[in-house]
């Protein structure tokens, strides 16, 4: 009797936690009234829904989609474990819910579960073979998994059956990593002016569009696009931190560090914090880039503890500013996992910083294979190849990173012009 | 017994270990919470910040002191109270207090409470802005409480279901709060408060009390938790039974009865001496709790309390235990009952001794004085969990039970006199019970103290 009451005391104590507020909304069984309304208006009202029909997997597949779109907007990481749960719903009241396997593919891939992504989509697919919303996640997860020549099929099917902002986006990055920059840079346009439903979704195009335009150096173009994406979406961080970007582009580090400061202050992202980083060690602020770098080992440690793989981007990082061996594990892990051309970006870097450029400049190769023109990938190539010897090579390389954009990179724009001095330097010693 | 001590010690190992887990609420997130209080004079506000990992990382290498300062100096940029139309500053009212509790991946959270007062005079329209730390991620919210000499009407909840932002709902269906803007409109009265249940809902009337850890589970109980009621009657029922298990001195309140020929009032007032006394100690931990908890943030305090409750578990059980061996090497008629009451054996020689009120409280002091360790660990886990008002509320009405049965078994002894006295509880095995339960206690001592430590180095 006493073991029970005891138990169930601390049982009670636990669930009474955080149990006290149920709030009841009206006009909520007609989601689609909600078409234009805000995110948190859209979260209210499903969120009421699907306490009115608890055993509906339809209200909880909406209600995933609006606390995605949540995370989208603020960056607020809780809204996935939320998203997670309500799909887990979904999915048991009916395993074959369209919407609700589309949430779990979309949260799969922003977890980058590339293939647990795919899975959950191609079964959303065969659910409701008409709905083209799956086909957008197979594109990501195809293109993230390297299989760029069955993204470019499915992305053909969503392009015919729906010409959308989604599908024009997809199109653009898809014709952005084989190298084609004005084609990418009219289906962004195409996007922008198709329009979405959320305001954060034209931003986020905008921001697109304008990273586009710094990739080629159209840097007035570039920041008129982000200052729109602000303009519709206010402290809209991805244009904040392009903006600063735009910034540093022109020398004024000042205002850079300052808007990437303010970018990170907000939602301290590990590639913003980089970015910020890499700004103040090109603006000669060596102390305040190291402890600011910190920050990103501290987020790896947590992004470790939370199970989220981030292996490419941690790869780079630790590459240029931290131990290149542990790069090498993570990017062939990454590469393991999904052989992109970014996991063959950031294996070669990794190779080549960590001693072994020949290697390194077999996946330099494997990640311009398509046809890319990313800056990054130039430099990183241009190095690999100067370090294994081949001087030619890497002048191809290192001429073509810096010929779009000058200033693609506050710290490594430079570097590649001063290898580039170097070897040009080198050549007049030997012939003359 | 053991079976008991064993599953709530489970129990909270299980709660210290969960507390070691990911921040709810993101490791980017600030979240932050004002309580607000209304009274004729003045109006408090208590300010809490809980920041995740991430944040507090990128304040290392500030000394504690200077995150504090950076904290107050937010508080005092984006904390604006309108009392009947005007701006009144608001003064830190205390030195406010930092802690850093552990986090997820080996990192550190920051925890910040932060008193404020404003002197007004005639409060009419109250309005607080809570504008600190503005575009950042987390929960965001102001609760009001009820004030001395006012009678509020609140636009925010009176509830928080955060614990002061200790422990976030978990529900999926709920979004964090984003509430930076009170209204309140304010009368003078005695100190109620109308305030909504929750978002959307309707409102209920808290009034103010003095300890307003017990209002709060009294506001807690009024919003409609039946289950409190539950376990308030089973909390009775539970002290009721236990009064009938080893070592709570009935054999010696009906020894001391029958020997003394006590009657029916001296029944009652002994088994209320007994309980009181013997819940004395539990209660004091919980009240010493509940002040420091006014100065010392609890994250400081619950380690050291663990440490206290720990060792003093293991001295109860070790006093327990020498007195069983004390009784069981100098055997005294009475030993067969099997409490500790060796101090007054009932042998038939002090028969004739005079009951005076000082000899019953003496005779219930030295039978209770010694805290009883289940009703101590209910209250160890009511402080684990931070619900010390709802842990104190329990023993009392264990106590009641506990009163109610052993005054009923007085009452029996009285009315049927000598009959108890007859009953033999000998036996090789029903002796050696109360050794064993001892040795249990110190066992379980020795376990919380083992887990305090830990928490403290």
């Amino acid at each position: 009797m006493a073991a029970v009451f005891a138990v169930a005391l601390v049982v009670f104590m636990l669930v009474n936690r955080g149990s006290r507020v149920h709030d009841t909304v009206s006009d909520a069984d007609n989601p689609a009234a909600l078409v234009g309304a805000s995110t948190d208006t859209r979260i209210k009202s499903f969120q009421a829904l699907v306490r009115a029909h608890p055993k509906d997997s339809r209200g909880y597949g909406l209600l995933a989609d609006a606390y995605l779109q949540k995370v989208r907007e603020t960056g607020d990481a809780s809204y996935y474990t939320r998203a997670g749960a309500v799909l887990h719903t979904a999915l048991r009241l009916n395993p074959r819910d369209p919407a609700a396997l589309t949430g779990a593919s979309t949260l799969a891939l922003a977890r980058h579960d590339f293939r647990g992504g795919l899975d959950y989509a191609e079964q959303a697919r065969m659910a409701a073979p008409y709905v083209v919303k799956p086909l957008g996640d197979i594109v990501d997860a195809q293109v993230e998994l390297g299989r760029y020549a069955e993204a470019r099929r499915t992305l053909h099917l969503m392009v015919d059956a729906q010409p959308n902002l989604a599908s024009y986006a997809r199109v653009s990055y898809w014709r952005e990593l084989h190298g084609d920059l004005p084609g990418a840079i009219r289906a962004m346009k195409l996007a922008v002016s198709a329009g979405g439903q959320a305001a954060e979704n034209v931003a986020y195009v905008q921001t697109l569009l304008g990273n586009l335009y710094f990739t080629v150096g159209r840097l007035d173009d570039s920041r008129e696009a982000y200052r729109t994406a602000l303009a519709r979406f206010p402290g809209y961080v991805p244009a904040s931190a392009g903006l600063a970007g735009v910034e540093a582009a022109h020398g004024r580090f000042s205002i850079a560090i300052r808007r990437y400061r303010d970018a990170v202050a907000r939602l301290p992202l590990p590639q913003y914090v980089v970015a910020l980083g890499e700004t103040e060690l090109a603006a000669g602020r060596r102390a305040a880039a190291r402890r600011d770098l910190a920050l990103v080992g501290a987020e790896e440690k947590l992004l470790q503890a939370n199970g989220v793989n981030t292996d490419v981007d941690l790869a780079l990082f630790e590459a240029s500013h931290g131990s290149p061996t542990r790069a090498v594990v993570l990017a062939r892990r990454a590469w393991a996992q999904a052989p992109s051309v970014r996991s063959a970006d950031a294996l070669g870097w990794a190779l080549t910083r960590a001693g072994r450029p020949a290697e390194g400049l077999r996946f330099g190769h494997r990640a311009l294979a398509l046809g890319s023109r990313d800056p990054m990938f130039l430099f990183h190539a241009g190095l690999s190849a100067s370090a294994a010897g081949r001087a030619g090579e890497a002048r191809a390389y290192l001429a073509r990173s810096v010929a779009l954009n000058r200033r693609f990179s506050p710290l490594y724009a430079p570097r590649a012009e001063r290898a580039l001095a170097e070897m040009a330097g080198g050549r007049l010693q030997v012939t003359g | 017994m053991r079976a008991r001590v064993l599953l709530i010690a489970v129990a909270l190992f299980a709660l210290l270990a969960a507390s070691a887990s990911a921040h709810p609420l993101g490791n980017f997130s600030i979240n932050h919470l004002d309580r607000l209080r209304v009274s004729g004079d003045r109006v408090d506000v208590t300010y809490i910040l809980d920041q995740a990992e991430i944040p507090t990382f990128q304040e290392r290498g500030l000394s504690s002191d200077a995150v504090l300062a950076k904290k107050r100096a937010e508080v005092e940029r984006g904390l604006v109270l309108t009392v009947n139309g005007a701006r009144v500053p608001l003064a830190v009212a205390g030195p406010g207090q930092i802690s850093f509790p552990p986090g997820q991946g080996g990192l550190k959270l920051t925890r910040v409470v932060l008193p404020l007062v404003a002197r007004v005079s005639h409060p009419r329209s109250v309005q607080l802005h809570d504008g600190t730390f503005p575009g950042r991620i987390g929960w965001k919210a102001i609760v009001a409480q009820p004030g001395s000499g006012t009678d509020v009407h609140s636009s925010v909840s009176s509830g928080d279901p955060t614990s002061g932002l200790r422990s976030y709902p978990k529900s999926a269906l709920r979004s964090p709060l984003d509430e930076r803007d009170a209204t309140l409109s304010v009368k003078p009265g005695n100190g109620s408060l109308t305030a909504p249940k929750g978002p959307d809902q309707g409102e209920a009337t808290t009034h103010n009390r003095s300890g307003d850890g017990f209002a709060g589970v009294f506001a807690d109980a009024a919003a409609g938790r039946g289950v409190l009621v539950f376990f308030l009657l089973a909390a009775l029922a539970w002290g009721a039974m236990h009064a009938l298990s080893p070592g709570h001195g009935k054999t010696m309140v009906a020894a001391y009865l029958v020997g003394t020929r006590g009657r029916a009032r001296h029944a009652v007032a002994l088994g209320a001496t007994v309980t009181v006394t013997h819940t004395m100690g539990v209660f004091a931990l919980g009240v010493v709790t509940l002040l420091l908890s006014q100065w010392i943030l609890p994250e400081q305090l619950y380690p050291w309390l663990n440490l206290v409750s720990g060792l003093m578990v293991v001295v109860i059980g070790a006093a327990v235990l020498r007195k069983r061996v004390a009784s069981s090497q100098f055997p005294v008629p009475s030993h067969h009952h099997h409490g500790h009451h060796h101090h007054h054996p009932a042998d038939g020689g002090r028969r004739t001794a005079d009951i005076s009120p000082k000899g019953i409280i003496a005779m219930g002091a030295s039978a209770g004085l010694i805290p009883c360790p289940s009703a101590l660990v209910v209250l160890l886990a009511a402080i684990a969990q931070h619900q010390i008002a709802l842990g104190l509320l329990l023993i009392t009405m264990f106590s009641l039970g506990l009163a109610a049965t052993l005054t009923g078994l007085g009452l029996v002894v009285v009315y049927a006199n000598r009959l108890t006295s007859r009953i033999n509880m000998s036996g090789r095995l029903v002796a050696a019970l109360p050794a064993v339960s001892a040795l249990v206690i110190v066992g379980a001592g020795c376990v919380l103290t083992a887990h305090a430590v830990p928490q403290l180095v």
